[in-house]
């Protein structure tokens, strides 16, 4: 699967050219792909409505697709764990080409780990990423004003002014596991071309036929590996912020006292996949005995006392698997800088195992993985 | 809908907030209440929940009238009475629509009262989330000055087209401050409960209200006006299938209105369950139907389900608007809707818990315009509005 991932030094693959724009190229091979029935649907996302408003859709009909905007920078929801909804109870049946983050993707790769969706028949289309803006600046209309000046910068491999902090500090910009990639930060040709890497067989039978030029290339190694230190410093800049320095339990509880229990965190999460939350099951109610003895015990007791606790334990769950995709932090009410938490705690427990989630789905999950041997200085 | 227009004037030099807690503190230490469910300040200063408190010094920490309300204190109850009701009689400072939703509540087997006593306050409505947490220090200030001029600018746009701001006869005690000079408040007692705290206390009640009385009625007056007109507007921009399904449109279907929302109780809702997980070929054929299939699907199913479920009840409380990670106008949609329902039964969400709930009392000759066509009942509702 790794050497599927865009950015290998040694290794020639299989590019495809169309002389478009890397939108209007997607367009045309995804229409492509439905008009020869190689696959049944796309998924993409698409503008709806007068209002603009940009959602994921399962396009059948092929005249469809002229409303897609598969690299719109926004994410409504994390595609993976609609993926999961479509393939829970069965595989897809019919192949079906899905545009997507990286981030989505291995979010979607470790949910298939925890049985959650199948990867059978979904043909990956992903593109190296530039990252996506806050919700809340599509909910005030200001992103269409920034198109022009996103695609400059992801021409110029630059850090995009205003996009998530989760995607600035995002050094998992290439897709592990497409079968597509689409080439388009640090592309100068961005405007005329559309340079999609075919990375699996699968992949270069999929477009066979379609008009463009097809050549043998090698990734811009160079350019991908001067953002990724920039990203880098971005990600150790926000890890390094005031409001994540300390993990301290104080520090904790004072950071998350702010949470209004909505559990909408858990909600949009990919990888929490739980039915039924702990936290909203009738094993965390407590009972009248319960608040009156901490009263007595304390002389107060707060009505929202288990947040931290819910929290942590959330931590607990997904740290191992947490793909930093951010849509925590974008759908909280109260402004709490969830994404910082846990990319810093995410990251330094994936450092433990040895682990980065939804690299490749043959790699077990750290807890599932017993090795004997494994921290010995723990004991 | 006021029982009792009767009441008390108590000092409240230091501001409405301090006046309520010390007339709380007295009931306190006169065994009148064992405990007080009231909003104060969290840890780190920058927002507020619900405490449950017995100590008299955790109660001079308390914000009876917080800027904003991050839980719903129908909801706060449920919490706390829904495995039982305890031994500790509480009190508890409500806004007047957190107290219509706990009545609510207590009619869908939610909330046990018994042992509760629900206090409410006159109320200038609460910030939005999202406006205070940019700035929870300059929103402390904002909420300050617009409370004490009764403007309602800065509040959330149900609360500034609120009209039962004030009592709605179905709490046991009354807080009222409009109409009376700052530096008092008014303490009405509207059940027996009420009365029987004042009476422990030593509190005659024979005070004429009528000063308070006239002011709520015109602030009432005027805010009827501005829902009438906030409601025609907002008609022109959602009535018909079309304009409803954009007006969802941006919807994540991460349905957080639910859950925030008081009268939502359900353990499990409907559209997490089982019932909404469909085979992929379920949804390639749904996709097929129309050329293509708006993913997460059934998002507007799902609001007009919860619409049915709970707009009878609903008092427009505005939590679902503010919980909304794209800012859809679900509380103003769900007050018009509300409105309509409720009007149609003639019922008041919490006014008397002794009310049954309109889907739980069918009477015989209810409703026979709704065998004429959908259109003569719809100019009925137009007529209605305006």
């Amino acid at each position: 699967m790794q050497e599927s991932r865009l950015g290998r030094r040694d290794r020639m693959t299989r590019v495809l050219g169309i002389d478009k724009s890397p939108e209007d190229g997607l367009r045309e091979l995804l229409r492509f792909l439905l008009e020869k029935g190689r696959v049944k649907g796309v998924l993409a996302l698409r503008e709806m409505g007068e209002n603009g408003a940009i959602s994921y859709s399962l396009i059948t009909n092929p005249d469809h697709v002229d409303s897609t905007v598969p690299l719109y920078p926004l994410m409504p929801v994390n595609l993976a764990k609609q993926l999961s909804r479509l393939t829970l109870m069965e595989p897809a049946g019919d192949p079906v080409a899905v545009v997507l983050r990286p981030c989505e993707l291995r979010a979607f790769v470790e949910l298939v780990k925890l049985k959650q969706g199948s990867l059978e028949n979904f043909l990956f289309i992903s593109s190296t990423c530039g990252g996506v803006y806050p919700l809340e600046m599509a909910v005030a209309g200001d992103i269409e004003e920034q198109l022009a000046q996103y695609w400059k910068a992801l021409e110029q491999g630059e850090l995009i002014p205003d996009i998530r902090s989760a995607c600035k500090a995002c050094t998992y910009f290439v897709p592990y596991t497409a079968d597509i990639t689409l080439s388009i930060l640090g592309n100068r040709e961005i405007g005329k071309q559309t340079v999609l890497f075919l990375n699996t067989d699968k992949a270069q039978r999929f477009v066979e036929g379609i008009p463009g030029q097809f050549s043998e290339e090698e990734p811009d190694s160079a350019t991908l590996e001067e953002i990724r230190k920039a990203r880098e410093a971005e990600r150790q800049k926000l890890s390094d912020n005031v409001e994540t320095k300390a993990l301290g339990i104080d520090d904790l509880t004072k950071t998350f006292s702010r949470c209004i229990d909505c559990h909408n965190c858990s909600k949009v999460c990919p990888v929490c996949y739980c039915h039924v939350c702990f936290f909203d099951s009738k094993e965390s109610e407590h009972g009248p005995v319960y608040y009156e003895t901490a009263l007595e015990k304390n002389g107060s007791v707060s009505m929202l006392s288990d947040t931290t606790f819910y929290h942590l334990v959330r931590l607990y769950h997904i740290s191992a698997s947490c793909v930093g995709c951010g849509l925590c932090a974008d759908v909280c009410p109260a402004n709490i800088p969830l994404w910082a938490i846990s990319l810093k705690v995410g990251d330094s427990v994936q450092k433990a195992f040895d682990y980065l989630p939804g690299k490749d789905v043959e790699e077990g999950l750290p807890i599932t993985a017993y090795k004997p041997e494994e921290f010995a200085e723990v004991g | 809908m006021v029982v009792t227009q009767k009441g008390v004037i108590l000092a409240a030099e230091e501001g409405t907030g301090k006046g309520i807690l010390s007339f709380l503190k007295q009931a306190l230490s006169q065994n009148c209440l064992d405990a007080v469910l009231v909003p104060a300040r969290v840890a780190a200063g920058d927002s507020f929940a619900y405490f449950l408190v017995q100590d008299e010094a955790f109660l001079e920490e308390a914000s009876p009238l917080p800027p904003i309300m991050t839980v719903q204190g129908a909801r706060v109850i449920s919490s706390l009475t829904k495995r039982g009701k305890g031994k500790k009689k509480i009190a508890v400072i409500m806004r007047p629509c957190e107290a219509r939703a706990a009545i609510e509540l207590a009619k869908l087997g939610q909330v046990d009262l018994e042992h509760m006593t629900l206090i409410t306050v006159d109320c200038p409505g609460v910030m939005p989330l999202s406006d205070y947490f940019k700035d929870p220090t300059k929103g402390d200030e904002v909420f300050k000055d617009a409370s004490q001029a009764w403007n309602s600018k800065p509040m959330r746009p149900v609360c500034r087209i609120c009209d039962k701001f004030s009592a709605s006869g179905g709490e046991d005690l009354h807080v009222g401050t409009l109409g009376t000079n700052t530096g008092n408040i008014l303490i009405i007692p509207h059940s027996a409960k009420g009365v029987s705290i004042l009476n422990r206390l030593g509190i005659a009640f024979e005070e004429d209200m009528s000063a308070w009385e006239t002011a709520v009625e015109n602030l009432t007056e005027k805010r009827k006006k501005e829902r009438k007109q906030a409601k025609k507007t907002l008609r022109a921009d959602i009535e018909g299938i079309d304009k409803l399904t954009e007006a969802f449109s941006a919807c994540i279907n991460c349905h957080n209105c639910m859950r925030v929302c008081p009268i939502c109780y359900c353990q499990q809702c409907n559209f997490d369950s089982d019932k909404m997980k469909f085979t992929f070929g379920d949804y390639i054929a749904r996709a097929e139907a129309r050329g293509s299939l708006i993913i997460p699907t059934d998002t507007l199913l799902f609001h007009i389900g919860r619409m049915l479920h709970m707009s009878v009840s609903c008092v427009s409380c505005g939590m679902c608007e503010d919980a909304c990670p794209t800012a859809i106008p679900v509380a103003q949609i769900f007050t018009l809707v509300g409105d309509r329902n409720q009007e149609a039964f003639d019922y008041v969400p919490g006014r008397n818990v002794d009310e049954l709930l309109p889907l739980t009392t069918f009477e015989q000759e209810e409703f026979l315009e709704v065998e004429q066509s959908y259109a003569g009942v719809s100019a009925r509702q137009e007529r209605q509005d305006d």
